[in-house]
């Protein structure tokens, strides 16, 4: 038993890390709407999920895991989970895909908009008896206010529409766990604002990260997201447990439970680690200026993409009181 | 990254599993009375006998040289069996660590294989009426002398003093704030211990007064002045992974949630959240684990774990007590609630490790 990301998993997510840097700094976020897409693109990211039938690496989501959390560091803008997570168990074999040609947007079930749905060649749409697949030609998007000036949302209207032939659980359980991962991207960056904010803001003659009301305040945030990381790193365990060994019994709400828990923990993290930003920075956290606010945004919208945290605890609640309380093995 | 145990843990969980499931006694009295106590050590000998007193420690002392994988297996295990508090727990996670690393090859030889077994059980020593959180203001004093050291002054908050044979703490041999304590051993016999009644009424702590009581060289551990970067060493094992592993939260979160069944939605989703929540403690650790296995220092991060565990502890108890109105004093969870009120004072208290984690992990200034 190993719980620790191999070297190769934390290289892929150097590589990342090291081409959001360069591609995609903060100034990026408010003159483009898909920044470093096409360096990620050169670099592999979109095909390591993709079957290698068609061109992808075939990769877990254990091994992507580190590398998106990355991209919510970032705040890398566009519909990066549904092309890179949703999309290769949507459509798996879809051409161009792996090359990052082709980008996707997903309609979750019970959401009333798909964000990033402007970017998209594609957009899934859930409904009742099966999802759709809607080409660019006869979608028709209405812009709908939002948290996060990055993540757009769009009303979605269609003339034609062709059905999805895949199932939309795997993917939304699997886009459930890559969001949480970047939500715990969000919150680590987040808090390591307030750290260099709290270091060199002086009041009274010192910097305010000396006085214990903020120096507490900000351990909260990093005890919250230690803890969520690993529920979130569990859960991607868990969905590719559930690929491998898909014949057991039970084993698909096994994951569901982890992935619900993780993306409930990672939210409330992210949220916590939002407002303590805001409230180490004050007013100038408050502004329209300060680069801070697309993380606290991003926190925002990403808690509640894919199910917020009371939405995922209640139905995390009637399985584990009903006796699925498993562990592992 | 995986959770796949190998053949080899799973084994031990199995053997560790069928052996608690034949040995476990009925509840035993509180081991803050001397029938409790008694009761207790003897348990301890009959774990020692089956050499899983001690799993993680070297065969020599006792142990089976067991991964700390497999020693929070073995834990896992031993909470859910529902087995007795360790009565000789001071001794066995915060001493045996010291001893280990800081020791002398006698002073194990000496000690651990009689700790293992419960022959001795040891109390702590560290804080005085005057000195709690700030621990290096401590003022008992280690006196040179023939044959060794005498001891002086006035220990208080002595978790199982009451009873118990031998004790161990920092003491002052010179006036240096860090460098002027010293890491200590002692027998009780000559110790005036004045048993202290917490909240449930038993002396699950007490003071301790030194006049002069003589212990020789081969009761300090390292170099003379070394003893708080020792104690610290200490305790940051202590907070990290030794003093409470995930296992007793685990089993007390199954608990929670069995008793939380037919409760209301709004205190059924605090109940599952706890049990979420010591799953998170759970996975945590094993990632701590597996860097301490590397190689690698936990470090100050491990306060964390601290604050975490202790709230963690505090919530489920309280939740349970607030369940359970007026019968809760008819089951364990009373007792289980005072005692979790005390995990954010004890150990270095929340507050403290909070400064902790702000100042040496997140690197905010003094």
């Amino acid at each position: 038993m190993n719980f620790a990301f191999t070297p190769d998993q934390l290289a892929l997510a150097q590589t990342v890390r090291d081409v959001l840097a360069a591609h995609c700094p903060p100034r990026a976020l408010r003159t483009g709407r898909l920044p470093a897409w096409d360096r990620l693109a050169e670099v592999g990211f979109f095909g390591l999920l993709v079957p290698p039938e068609a061109d992808g690496l075939g990769l877990g989501l254990t091994d992507a895991l580190p590398a998106l959390e990355e991209t919510g560091r970032a705040c890398l803008p566009g519909p990066v989970v549904e092309t890179a997570v949703a999309a290769p168990y949507l459509l798996p074999g879809l051409p161009k895909l792996a090359s990052g040609e082709i980008r996707v947007a997903v309609l979750p079930p019970g959401a009333a908009f798909a964000p990033d749905a402007d970017l998209a060649d594609l957009v899934v749409v859930a409904r009742p008896g099966g999802a759709r697949l809607v080409s660019r030609d006869s979608v028709r998007l209405t812009p709908r206010p939002g948290a996060d000036p990055c993540r757009p949302l769009f009303d979605v209207a269609y003339t034609g529409s062709t059905p999805l032939e895949r199932p939309l659980e795997p993917a939304l359980l699997r886009a459930t766990v890559a969001t949480a991962a970047q939500l715990i991207g969000v919150a680590r960056r987040l808090l390591e604002l307030s750290v260099e904010y709290a270091r060199t803001r002086r009041q009274f003659g010192a910097p305010i990260g000396s006085f214990q009301a903020v120096k507490h305040l900000l351990a909260d945030v990093a005890i919250a997201v230690s803890f969520a990381a690993p529920l979130v790193h569990r859960a991607a365990v868990s969905a590719d447990a559930q690929e491998r060994d898909a014949p057991e019994p039970g084993g698909g709400d096994t994951a569901w439970r982890d992935a619900r828990t993780a993306k409930a923990a990672a939210g409330e993290a992210a949220v916590l680690a939002a407002r303590s930003a805001l409230q180490t920075h004050g007013a100038i956290g408050y502004t329209e200026e300060l680069d801070l606010r697309f993380w606290l945004a991003r926190a925002w919208s990403l808690s509640a993409a894919y199910g917020g945290a009371a939405e995922h605890r209640a139905a995390v609640r009637a399985p584990v009181l009903a006796g699925d309380t498993r562990r592992y093995p | 990254m995986d959770l796949d145990f190998s053949r080899a843990e799973q084994d031990f969980r199995a053997e560790v599993r069928d052996w608690l499931a034949a040995h476990v006694p009925a509840p035993l009295p509180s081991l803050d009375t001397p029938e409790g106590f008694a009761a207790h050590r003897a348990w301890e000998a009959e774990l020692a006998a089956a050499r899983l007193s001690v799993v993680s420690w070297p065969a020599a002392y006792g142990g089976r040289d067991a991964s700390l994988i497999d020693w929070l297996i073995f834990e896992e295990e031993y909470w859910a069996a529902g087995a007795p508090a360790r009565v000789g727990q001071n001794g066995i996670f915060l001493l045996a660590p010291t001893l280990m690393a800081f020791g002398t090859e006698e002073q194990r030889r000496t000690w651990l294989p009689r700790m293992a077994r419960a022959d001795d059980v040891w109390a702590q020593a560290w804080s005085e009426p005057e000195a709690g959180s700030d621990l290096a203001a401590l003022t008992s004093r280690a006196v040179r002398a023939d044959g060794g050291w005498r001891l002086y002054g006035h220990k208080t908050w002595s978790s199982r003093a009451s009873y118990a044979s031998h004790g161990f703490g920092l003491f002052r041999t010179s006036g240096a704030r860090h460098r002027g304590l010293t890491y200590l051993m002692f027998p009780m016999d000559e110790v005036t211990v004045r048993p202290i009644a917490q909240l449930d009424g038993l002396p699950g702590f007490a003071e301790l007064f030194f006049d002069g009581v003589l212990v020789p060289d081969s009761m300090v551990i390292g170099e003379v002045g070394d003893g708080w970067r020792i104690a610290m060493a200490a305790t940051s094992s202590e907070r990290g992974l030794t003093l409470r592993s995930p296992g007793r939260f685990l089993a007390t979160a199954d608990r929670l949630v069995a008793l939380a069944r037919d409760a209301d939605p709004v205190l059924a989703d605090r109940a599952v959240r706890c049990w979420t929540d010591a799953e998170a403690y759970r996975l945590h650790t094993f990632g701590t684990a597996r860097r301490l296995m590397a190689g690698e220092e936990a470090g100050p991060a491990t306060s964390m774990g601290k604050v975490f565990w202790s709230e963690l502890d505090l919530r489920m108890h309280t939740l349970a007590v607030e369940l359970l109105g007026d019968r809760a004093g008819e089951t364990p969870w009373l007792d289980g609630f005072l005692f979790s009120l005390a995990g954010p004072i004890y150990a270095g208290t929340n507050e403290i490790q909070r400064t902790i984690i702000a100042e040496r992990v997140l690197g905010l200034p003094r």
